[in-house]
């Protein structure tokens, strides 16, 4: 282990010791490549190592602090990334069949936003077919397993990220998020999980059919608010690589942390978000509103007059979105997708032009509802999903059994497992998930905070008093 | 539906099988009954949503002002 405990390490707790030149990066680079051999067999969560160009990457870092060319933060952070972004000379499958030998020759502006704050990438993460799904059952390279019980689903889309961050298999990493594909893992293994505002964080280099254009979002998970702060100090910002990127200032993120909240108000939706909530998540979310509570901030009801159009809207963009890019392959190579996709994606192409268009519509008028919640509220939260992590089993069947009934885990509005995030796709409107509780199982609940369009920071000094005032996030999956 | 998705079936050459084609018909099916009140809303006067950009929004705001 090189004298390192690897489990329940934060860049937080390491970048002030590596830049004191206390750690290696190098040592600690080589700590995590041994963890990942001994935990990924058991885990499933990389598809694909880079150890030789990790390690040289360390070296470099090493030599450079020892210069005192110390960049920041992440200066020899190990981190992942989900296999749908482009990686120069690395595979980068999509968790496809069709793209099993995809070597891009560039990086996405993410990726190199990274590597250019120091930071060492060990790998390619696990995810579900194309983005397409949460659960993360992978016909083509195996199910990633949730390190809290590994007979359950990590969720996903990016479930090797999040399974990678807890698990301590890397220190941070990067994902995309059309309609929870960062916030959903991130609730169920217990890390946190930012998607932030729709364009803040450059898309260029993501896989073309992975993410609905306009609902689309890259997205940073850490163990600690503090650490995802950092992250997005370095990789937000406009790219002229991608014209839905936003030329909003960039702030310094970690500015809010440890700032009060007292006096700040909450907005709570009833309704969307209580339907079939299992009881263990309502209590968890319930605490944490006393938590809220205590630090002296504000608990409001805010209405949302069309929220329910939320699956509509979201599926009336997606689909057309998902169709425009997948058509190629839907005409050469239908049979190298998943049964399950294929019917989904032939499905799609049977939605009419006007759908699309009006979804817009709605989702302009959703977004306004929204603008208007935020004039009387600075944060608004919410549970992320509505259940703990279910079983593979139970997602094969299709229902779970909690509070002693049946609870379906999709229905005509689409799939339960993402049903509490996509109203922040649809609107982009920058939003956390963090861990609020554990179920009677040891399972990890969450809970999201979500603010006005650019309000990052307020969804960071949210985030980091809660996570300050308790100790949910001190826990670690039981690995040994 | 069935029909439309044969139509499909046909131009793409998917081979679909007819449990196949039954289990893509009941899908746009649902979907088609999902975006129904999409239609059903009141959005005379609303734009499409594009791009969230607050100094966009700012920069209309101040010519339409002018």
């Amino acid at each position: 282990m090189n004298g390192f405990e690897i489990e329940g390490l934060t860049i937080s707790a390491i970048e002030p010791l590596i830049k004191k030149k206390q750690v290696s990066p190098v040592d600690l680079t080589k700590a995590y490549l041994e963890r990942i051999e001994k935990l990924n067999p058991r885990l499933n969560a990389y598809l694909a190592m880079v150890q030789g160009e990790a390690l040289a990457a360390a070296k470099k870092a090493e030599r450079e602090i020892a210069k005192g060319k110390y960049r920041g933060p992440l200066h020899g952070i190990p981190f992942s990334i989900k296999d749908n972004i482009a990686t120069k000379g690395v595979t980068t499958t999509a968790g496809s069949k069709i793209l099993a030998d995809w070597v891009p020759d560039y990086d996405a502006t993410v990726v190199e936003k990274l590597r250019s704050a120091g930071a060492i990438i060990l790998g390619k993460t696990n995810m579900h077919e194309w983005a397409k799904g949460s659960n993360s059952i992978n016909p083509f390279y195996g199910t990633p397993l949730n390190p809290w019980d590994t007979t359950r689903i990590p969720g996903g889309s990016s479930s090797g990220s999040a399974v990678a961050v807890a698990a301590g298999l890397c220190m941070g990493s990067i994902g995309t998020d059309s309609a929870g594909s960062v916030r959903n893992p991130a609730s169920l293994c217990g890390t946190v999980g930012l998607k932030p505002t729709f364009g803040r964080i450059s898309s260029f280099g993501g896989v073309a059919g992975t993410g609905g254009y306009t609902v689309n979002h890259f997205g940073i998970f850490t163990r600690r608010v503090k650490d995802c702060a950092f992250v997005l100090n370095q990789t937000a910002g406009y790219d002229p690589r991608d014209p839905l990127s936003s030329d909003e200032p960039v702030s310094n993120y970690t500015k809010t942390l440890g700032t009060s909240v007292r006096g700040m108000k909450i907005g709570v939706i009833k309704g969307y978000f209580d339907q079939c909530i299992v009881s263990e998540v309502r209590q968890a979310f319930e605490e944490a509103l006393k938590t809220f509570t205590a630090l002296g901030m504000k608990i409001q009801e805010v209405v949302i007059p069309h929220i329910d159009l939320v699956p509509a809207a979201q599926a009336g963009s997606t689909r057309p979105e998902a169709n425009s890019d997948h058509d190629c392959y839907l005409r050469t190579r239908p049979r190298d997708y998943s049964p399950g996709l294929l019917y989904s994606l032939i499905a799609g192409l049977l939605t009419p032009a006007p759908v699309y268009v009006t979804a817009q519509r709605v989702r302009r008028l959703i977004c306004e509802e929204f603008d208007e919640a935020f004039k009387s509220v600075q944060v608004i939260v919410a549970p992320t999903i509505f259940s703990p992590a279910p079983t593979i089993d139970e997602c094969n069947r299709g229902y779970i059994e909690a509070d002693g009934k049946k609870i379906n885990l999709a229905d005509r509005a689409g799939n339960f497992l993402t049903r509490y995030t996509i109203p922040f796709n649809v609107t982009g409107l920058p939003d956390m998930s963090i861990c609020c509780g554990f179920s009677s199982s040891g399972l990890p609940i969450g809970m999201q905070v979500v603010a006005a369009p650019f309000r990052e920071d307020i969804v960071f000094q949210v985030a980091d008093a809660y996570e300050s005032n308790t100790e949910w996030h001190t826990r670690n999956p039981p690995l040994q | 539906m069935k029909d439309a998705v044969r139509r499909l079936n046909d131009e793409y050459g998917f081979n679909l099988t007819d449990k196949e084609i039954d289990i893509v018909a009941q899908q746009a099916e649902e979907a088609a009954l999902l975006f129904q009140p999409l239609f059903e809303t009141d959005i005379a006067g609303i734009a499409p949503l594009t791009k969230i950009d607050k100094k966009s929004i700012k920069a209309v705001a101040a010519k339409g002002a002018k």
